[in-house]
């Protein structure tokens, strides 16, 4: 029997899924690795141990998963996360690790450009936002502070492409992660000229740009033989996590947004032209001609969930911090909504959408002395809503939005998932068992072999059982508290940047 | 507790060459130079019974309590604040271990009962701590006054019973250096400095009990947790740093695969090539004859 395998090359860990053509999962496995930070603000990832890691969990699936029922392995879909930047010498060897999405070096390359027009002109060509995630800025802090390692680079990868090029010799990269480097423009398909000068390079320091689909490259022989697949096998570039959990989310079509939260979060929505946004709020990053994904990114998911259950939950219950974060969610679930007026402002790790603070930090607000431990916890827990509300709310005022698919490891509390039904008023559609950047893969697979006609009629397959309907008199409580917190994460902007500043002088 | 000091050579200790000194002293006044900066081959143990001592352990300023224990390794530097040893109550012991080397090899001698991989772990751990002071340890206070009255009263099988007493001693400190560690709270951050010792450590051949003691988790617990974070068990998790490291070092020109073989901690090349070559198609020579075309 065929079938389909996807590899993800995630923030942390690299996840292989295998799937029979009709979509039924044969099996997943995972395998992590570090993320270094070896100053403030730097998080790097070394792309050989990614690359083995990525070998060994792929070659332990097949051997354990799928050679012994004899499947036959028919193509290899990747993703990955956006925003990655490494370098390699003339003899294609990395130069340095590779400087993940979550790297917040290129601070002052991006404030420089952000309050410049010649910004907004990049941010309009371009489609993604003036950030220090953007590879435009982490290429031009290089340029600007490691003049040895510029030098020395003959390509500018992202870790996907580089992946990619170990297994099959070739440098491509795809139109979703290129829409994500800042450096392409989203209109034409092309490399934009203006973006390329900035950071000071030229294509040819880029790999070529190939369609999601792409599945030219050939494994190379001593892969073959190594994993036992046949000489054959596709081979296709695929997609970023970020778009393929959109079209894995089922969301496809008009009036619907998709919510992610992982360690992070994000609020997508699908459509056939680029979001122009005057005050340059969100993301448009492509999938396929005429498919955008746009959107906004938040720092403050499940991160800071994690956070107050380390410092805060009861380790003596629990073995271990998932069993404590279930402990925690029973406990806010004995609270009123609203957490009797205690508010929380999620944004320890600062802010992107919709604020783009990275000065925020995190807030308990309208405390009294009745409040108890519980409060703290459903307080976090709706703060961290309230963000994501906050950038569907926003995107509101672009397009209609009428339901919503939740995925993603915390989304899918089913206590999340009612709560996000509630404050956004609106049903919630989700499939908790589910990986919904692995079902995008494979969908893009099958599509490219043909068992779809397109990536429409592909994702109408996607089937999300569990619905949870907004409860009309929770969400007006939710609202009278979200006001606040709005207000609130305006209101203190000069206090943030205050309290930053102390911070940055005493670390 | 009484003031007394037994040094090596005095009849008490006799029996027990490894004791190099166990005494107890009252402080009652203030003397110049009377605890200045030096360093011995010595594991040196301050119990604080009393008062309030100004140390420099190791170049790290600390101020110990009762019922606070220092934990002084050889080479290290102790002194007092002021040069001088504060007014209090203070026990200690000095132990002249056969061994404690700088990668965590650790023989006690053989006055010991603990077990080769039992004395690798606190080995191990007793290298990488950097906080030389345990906090609130009573526990260790009692195992003092054990050994006192051992040496004291000498009744039958007590040379048997101290050296037992060292022994468990030096299991208590172990065990509360990886509590320390919190790795239930926290297992991503605890893998993370697990992770960093394995690099910087990467030719040693390392066990799952010595990875395990480190952390602070039993055997199975340790692997159990690696494997759900990871995805890997522990061995195939260093292996697979291993063959990382492996790929850098191969295309660096100047390094032969020998040499490598054993800096990345495998016991031969041909143990390296099989395990290189069925992860990915390649022998390490041929890896380096396709990355570097020029060689």
């Amino acid at each position: 029997m065929d079938c389909i395998i996807t590899i993800d090359l995630g923030t942390g860990a690299v996840k292989v899924s295998g799937f029979d053509l009709k979509g039924g999962i044969i099996g997943f496995t995972k395998g992590s690795y570090p993320t270094f930070h070896t100053k403030p603000d730097y998080s790097e990832q070394d792309p050989e141990q990614i690359f083995i890691t990525m070998l060994y969990v792929l070659k332990n699936f097949l051997n354990e998963k799928i050679h012994p029922k004899k499947y036959k392995v028919v193509s290899i879909c990747f993703s990955a996360a956006m925003h990655s930047v490494m370098t390699t010498d003339k003899n294609g060897i990395p130069v340095g690790n590779a400087i993940v999405w979550s790297d917040n070096r290129a601070k002052k390359e991006s404030h420089d450009l952000i309050h410049s027009s010649f910004g907004k002109i990049l941010y309009n060509a371009t489609g993604t936002p003036i950030h220090p995630m953007s590879p435009l800025n982490k290429i031009t802090w290089i340029k600007n502070n490691d003049k040895e390692r510029f030098k020395q680079a003959k390509k500018f990868l992202s870790i996907k492409s580089y992946i990619i090029q170990q297994l099959t010799g070739e440098y491509v990269m795809d139109f979703s992660i290129a829409s994500a480097t800042g450096l392409l423009n989203i209109h034409t398909w092309e490399w934009e000229g203006d973006a390329l000068k900035h950071a000071g390079i030229t294509a040819d320091k880029l790999p070529s740009l190939v369609p999601v689909f792409y599945s030219s490259a050939k494994l190379r022989k001593e892969y073959q033989s190594s994993l036992g697949l046949p000489a054959k096998v596709k081979i296709i570039a695929g997609s970023s996590d970020g778009c393929l959990a959109t079209l894995g989310g089922g969301i496809w079509g008009e009036g619907k947004a998709t919510i992610t939260i992982e360690d992070s979060g994000a609020v997508r929505v699908m459509g056939k032209k680029v979001l122009k946004d005057e005050k340059q709020r969100f993301f448009n990053y492509l999938l396929t001609e005429n498919n955008y994904v746009s959107g906004g990114p938040t720092n403050n998911g499940g991160a800071v969930f994690e956070w107050f259950a380390k410092q805060f939950g009861d380790f003596k219950r629990a073995f271990d911090l998932e069993g404590c974060m279930e402990h925690l969610i029973d406990d806010a679930s004995k609270v009123p909504v609203g957490s009797a007026g205690l508010l929380f402002l999620p944004y320890l790790q600062g802010e992107r959408a919709p604020i783009w603070n990275a000065n925020a930090k995190g807030v308990y607000f309208g405390l009294n002395i009745k409040h108890e431990q519980q409060h703290f916890v459903r307080a976090t827990i709706e703060g961290i809503l309230y963000a994501i509300y906050s950038i569907g709310k926003t995107l509101e005022e672009h397009r209609t939005i009428n339901s919503l698919c939740v995925n993603g490891r915390f989304a899918s509390f089913p206590f999340w998932a009612q709560m996000i039904a509630d404050i956004f008023n609106k049903p919630v559609n989700t499939k908790s068992d589910s990986d919904s950047v692995a079902v995008g893969a494979f969908l893009l697979s099958a599509t490219e072999i043909g068992i779809y006609k397109n990536l429409d009629e592909a994702a109408k397959t996607v089937e999300l059982p569990e619905t949870y309907l907004p409860t009309r008199h929770h969400h007006n409580v939710y609202m009278k508290h979200y006001a606040i917190f709005e207000r609130l994460s305006w209101k203190l902007f000069d206090e943030f940047e205050a309290i930053a500043n102390l911070q940055q002088k005493q670390s | 507790m009484n003031h007394f000091i037994f040094k090596k050579g005095c009849i008490e200790l006799l029996p027990f060459p490894h004791i190099v000194e166990f005494g107890s002293k009252k402080n009652t006044n203030i003397q110049f130079n009377s605890l200045k900066a030096s360093a011995t081959d010595l594991l040196r143990l301050y119990y604080v019974l009393d008062g309030k001592f100004e140390w420099i352990i190791d170049e790290q300023h600390f101020i110990l309590y009762p019922g606070d224990l220092a934990i002084i390794l050889p080479g290290q530097l102790l002194g007092g604040e002021k040069d001088l040893l504060d007014i209090g109550t203070v026990s200690w012991l000095f132990i002249q271990l056969k061994e404690l080397a700088l990668t965590g090899k650790l023989i006690p001698g053989k006055w010991s009962s603990l077990s080769d991989i039992e004395s690798r772990a606190i080995g191990k751990l007793l290298i990488l701590n950097n906080k030389p002071v345990l906090s609130k340890l009573k526990e260790a206070g009692v195992l003092f006054h054990q050994i006192q009255q051992e040496l004291f009263n000498q009744e039958i099988g007590y040379t048997t019973r101290t050296n037992q007493v060292i022994d468990e001693l030096l299991i208590l400190l172990a065990r509360q250096l990886t509590r320390q560690n919190d790795s239930r709270r926290d297992f991503p951050q605890t893998f993370m400095k697990l992770e960093n010792t394995l690099r910087e450590n990467l030719s040693h051949p390392w066990t799952v009990e010595e990875m395990a003691a480190l952390v602070g988790l039993g055997t199975t617990a340790f692997s159990e947790r690696v494997k759900s974070y990871t995805g890997f068990s522990p061995l195939n998790y260093v292996i697979n740093i291993r063959i990382s490291e492996a790929l850098k070092l191969l295309k660096q020109k100047d390094v032969n695969v020998t040499d490598i073989a054993l800096e990345i901690g495998f016991y031969s090349s041909q143990h390296f090539a099989t395990t290189f070559k069925k992860l990915t198609g390649y022998t390490p020579s041929e890896f380096r004859k396709k990355n570097i075309p020029n060689k």
